[in-house]
């Protein structure tokens, strides 16, 4: 055998992976200065790598299977969920105690959702799974913001600054707004937050919201707190306003 | 199925059926091959999940060519990565990583099923898809299969070109056989 044939079994070593390391690059540099090494290397890599399929029939049950889909699927729509779902779940948590019970509720659905991933009527179960994961997706979601409005809320480094009715609380770079024994609004009007940049002179509109039924809000404004000198709330129409229309529930210098 | 190379653009546009469909065509090439390699079933369903987690992740990895080829190669890249972080074995002992660029990808494979390979495969030589299939699956390099096949270095490395050259014969249609 020719030295050139014994360099072409290597390349086809190195196709199939099975070189060492250190063997493995010196020859990846040969076939970086070789046409022929390399159309080998090309030819037989996109070869081996078929080899794979050998493997393809190894014995895998229909529950493992389902559940490893499961997990997955779930993980993907996760990803996916829109922003308006993620608002939509997130309205439900309006105070900490809500947003607790709340993540109590997910570890049920998920609980169930793979109590019903187990189940042995895999076939008649699998769309009513499915409903369920995008259900948990949308929620899991939700809890993930929830938790993480806890740490902000409950945070020991948090700074709280005491607004009628309730505290302006900044954290990490959020700010929220936390209300409690709010008046119920009249009809067509809504609760909007204004933030007052440092240095600006005018406030910016930030968002609207509606108390609970009990009266409460916890908003977090979609802006960073360092950049912030005051944060304000007043009454205004359905929809928001460009500017205040009413005199403001509070105005409060964060310092 | 869908063509592999236009579900995988619909995965980049983020498309959750598209990536389902790969999952569906797909899990049983990547689990059979994580189980053979790390030879117990949770470590198979952790890379399982791994794997198609990439797929969905970093969909831009495939370029172009056989899809189930380069789960494989994904599959078994991390396959050695579990080995190696288990540290049963010195690293000497373990192969390189397949680089994973995508311009080694081969039109000519792009529609090849798993039956018509499965079919190649077993039309080999048994001397030869033997070591080729050690050689993939073990997770070993080339003197560590003489070891165990009690063969010469040699004829392992004559053995596994010419079965790759003859894999590849039997699947490129426009090789003469």
């Amino acid at each position: 055998m020719t030295e050139r044939e014994m360099l072409l079994e290597q390349v086809a070593a190195l196709a199939l992976g099975i070189l060492p390391p250190a063997e493995a690059d010196k020859l990846r540099y040969q076939i970086g200065l070789d046409d022929e090494l390399y159309a080998e290397y090309q030819a037989l890599r996109s070869t081996a790598d078929l080899v794979g399929y050998a493997a393809e029939r190894e014995p895998l049950d229909e529950l493992s299977s389902a559940r490893i889909k499961s997990k997955l699927m779930k993980a993907v729509r996760a990803d996916v969920a829109t922003p308006q779902q993620r608002q939509l779940a997130r309205a439900g948590f309006v105070w900490p105690a809500y947003a607790v019970a709340a993540v109590a509720a997910v570890a049920a659905v998920l609980s169930f959702a793979n109590n019903v991933s187990l189940r042995s009527d895999l076939t008649a179960e699998q769309h009513r799974a499915a409903d369920l994961q995008q259900q948990v997706a949308a929620q899991t979601s939700a809890a993930h913001e929830a938790t993480s409005q806890l740490a902000d809320l409950f945070a020991p480094d948090g700074k709280h600054y005491a607004v009628k009715g309730g505290e302006v609380i900044t954290h990490g770079g959020h700010v929220y707004i936390a209300l409690r024994s709010l008046p119920a609004l009249p009809a067509g009007k809504v609760f909007q937050a204004w933030t007052l940049a440092k240095g600006a002179k005018a406030v910016a509109p930030s968002i609207t919201f509606v108390p609970s039924g009990a009266g409460s809000a916890i908003v977090r404004l979609p802006v960073d707190a360092g950049g912030l000198a005051a944060v304000a709330v007043s009454v205004e129409p359905k929809g928001g306003s460009k500017a205040p229309t009413s005199t403001p529930t509070f105005i409060r210098p964060l310092s | 199925m869908e063509d592999a190379g236009r579900l995988m653009a619909r995965v980049r546009d983020r498309d959750v059926a598209a990536f389902e469909a790969i999952y569906d065509a797909y899990h049983r090439l990547v689990y059979g091959i994580a189980l053979r390699m790390l030879g117990e079933s949770a470590g198979a369903e952790d890379l399982t999940q791994a794997v198609f987690l990439k797929v969905w992740s970093a969909p831009e990895s495939f370029i172009s060519g056989n899809l189930g080829a380069w789960l494989s190669r994904v599959t078994r890249n991390r396959a050695l990565d579990v080995l190696r972080s288990r540290a049963v074995r010195s690293e000497a002992e373990l192969p390189a990583d397949v680089a994973l660029d995508g311009s080694i990808d081969d039109v000519v494979f792009a529609r090849l099923d798993g039956d018509r390979v499965r079919a190649a495969l077993a039309a080999l030589p048994d001397e030869q898809r033997s070591l080729i299939e050690l050689g993939f699956f073990a997770g070993v390099t080339h003197e560590e299969i003489a070891r165990r096949t009690s063969t010469p270095l040699g004829t392992v490395k004559t053995r596994i070109r010419a079965g790759l050259r003859k894999l590849r014969t039997a699947l490129d249609p426009g090789v003469a056989p």
